[in-house]
């Protein structure tokens, strides 16, 4: 094509996932571009790139309101919530509700880790942490990936504006912490797990979280105080 | 608010969508309704099917909410990502009959975005997108945000700008490439 003719083939590969973000291709090229994406991460990565470049523009499109009944019949068109869950997930957060207060966000955050972490096609069994504090308060819920290789944690209470660092050990029996990495105060975060580590989150391990100095633990051992901790457990 | 307390907020109500949180999903909607529906509203130039592709764009964000990552994308530019494909797709099975656009009316509606995006206020990530936008030969930046904004096909774009189909791919092929290469500096 002679259009074409002086854009090296690398490039060419390249381009398609521009072109398919900036919405230039026709209908049958968007689909298979949509199916491409399923086998190929780099495709996939490639066109996330320019989904987060790109999507800056779409500041220049001034804001409308849409008319008041949207919302209603959105909200028709999803299914009830509770109806879509398994039953078990409900009675296995049952135990929670004696925590008082806090069980309220405490469910919220764990229904969210689990719904993160894809709980409904999981293989095998998840794994969940409730991290608490000495008082008992439950600050984190964490959540194993179904593939084991990735921890999700969410943040159960709103920290205080302490300005050190946030970070979560690994505790294996009769072995020093290992640390997975530092927690951002008030947000989700998902964490890779080190792949010498990824089949030891059994029941057998328990996760702990300490304050530590801006950057992380200097020493690779935690320095602060332990300000949360608990067993992994499956559900 | 500061921007990113609001990005923030906007992921914990992400991820308590995905937790099949109803209420979650409103707050999701007031916040971002306004900007998806002009998103939506922009490449359809039209009000009804517009509201069709806004509805269908929140069912989506309801059933896709566990894919969000909050550490690898902002939210809004998830959604907004979910907002253009859904409109691109009505407007393509709209022209798949072989009308294409009308090219006055599409030009009747869209803005100088040039001037637009130098009214925003302009975030790190813009500023970076808006200097190596200026980097581009001025007809190839101006192709690509036609394309964006309007989620035109490279032949209704070679129509509105008058140029053969074949050069209006490689402007705009040309001009990714050139972009691709200064983002990433």
């Amino acid at each position: 094509m002679s259009d074409d003719d002086t854009i090296d083939p690398a490039d060419r590969g390249k381009l398609i996932a521009a072109e398919y973000v900036l919405g230039v291709l026709g209908a049958e090229e968007r689909r298979e571009v949509e199916r491409r994406l399923a086998q190929e991460p780099a495709l996939a990565s490639e066109v996330a790139f320019w989904e987060e470049r790109l999507g800056v523009l779409a500041d220049a499109v001034a804001p409308v309101t849409p008319p008041q009944h949207t919302w209603s019949q959105i909200e028709a068109a999803i299914p009830a919530a509770a109806a879509a869950r398994p039953t078990s997930l409900w009675q296995s957060l049952a135990f929670w509700r004696g925590f008082g207060i806090a069980a309220a966000a405490l469910a919220a955050a764990s229904i969210a880790a689990l719904a993160y972490v894809g709980l409904v096609p999981a293989t095998r069994a998840p794994l969940m942490a409730t991290l608490a504090g000495t008082s008992g308060q439950p600050n984190f819920v964490a959540a194993v990936t179904a593939t084991g290789d990735n921890l999700i944690v969410v943040p159960a209470t709103l920290l205080t504006s302490d300005p050190r660092a946030i970070e979560l050990w690994l505790i294996l029996p009769n072995q020093r912490p290992r640390s997975l990495g530092l927690i951002p105060p008030g947000q989700p975060i998902r964490l890779s797990i080190p792949p010498d580590l990824a089949g030891r989150l059994t029941p057998d391990a328990a996760l702990a979280v300490s304050l530590e100095p801006p950057g992380g633990s200097p020493t690779g051992q935690p320095t602060g105080p332990v300000i949360a901790s608990g067993k992994l457990t499956g559900l | 608010m500061d921007a990113d307390a609001t990005r923030s907020q906007l992921a914990a109500a992400l991820v308590r969508v995905a937790g099949g949180d109803r209420a979650a999903l409103r707050i999701v909607y007031q916040d971002t309704c306004a900007k998806l529906f002009g998103v939506c509203l922009r490449i359809l130039k039209d009000r009804s099917e517009a509201e069709d592709v806004l509805q269908d764009v929140y069912v989506t964000v309801w059933r896709k909410a566990a894919t969000f990552d909050p550490g690898r994308a902002s939210p809004i530019t998830w959604m907004v990502a979910i907002a253009r494909n859904r409109a691109i797709d009505r407007l393509r099975s709209r022209t798949a009959g072989g009308r294409l656009e009308p090219i006055e009316a599409a030009d009747a509606v869209s803005d100088p975005a040039p001037a637009a995006v130098e009214r925003v206020e302009l975030a790190q990530q813009h500023q970076r997108l808006a200097r190596c936008l200026e980097e581009l030969d001025a007809r190839h930046a101006s192709a690509i945000r036609a394309a964006f904004l309007d989620g035109a096909t490279y032949e209704e774009l070679a129509a509105r700008m008058n140029v053969p189909l074949g050069t209006m791919k490689s402007w705009i092929r040309r001009g990714l490439l050139k972009l691709r290469a200064c983002l990433e500096r």
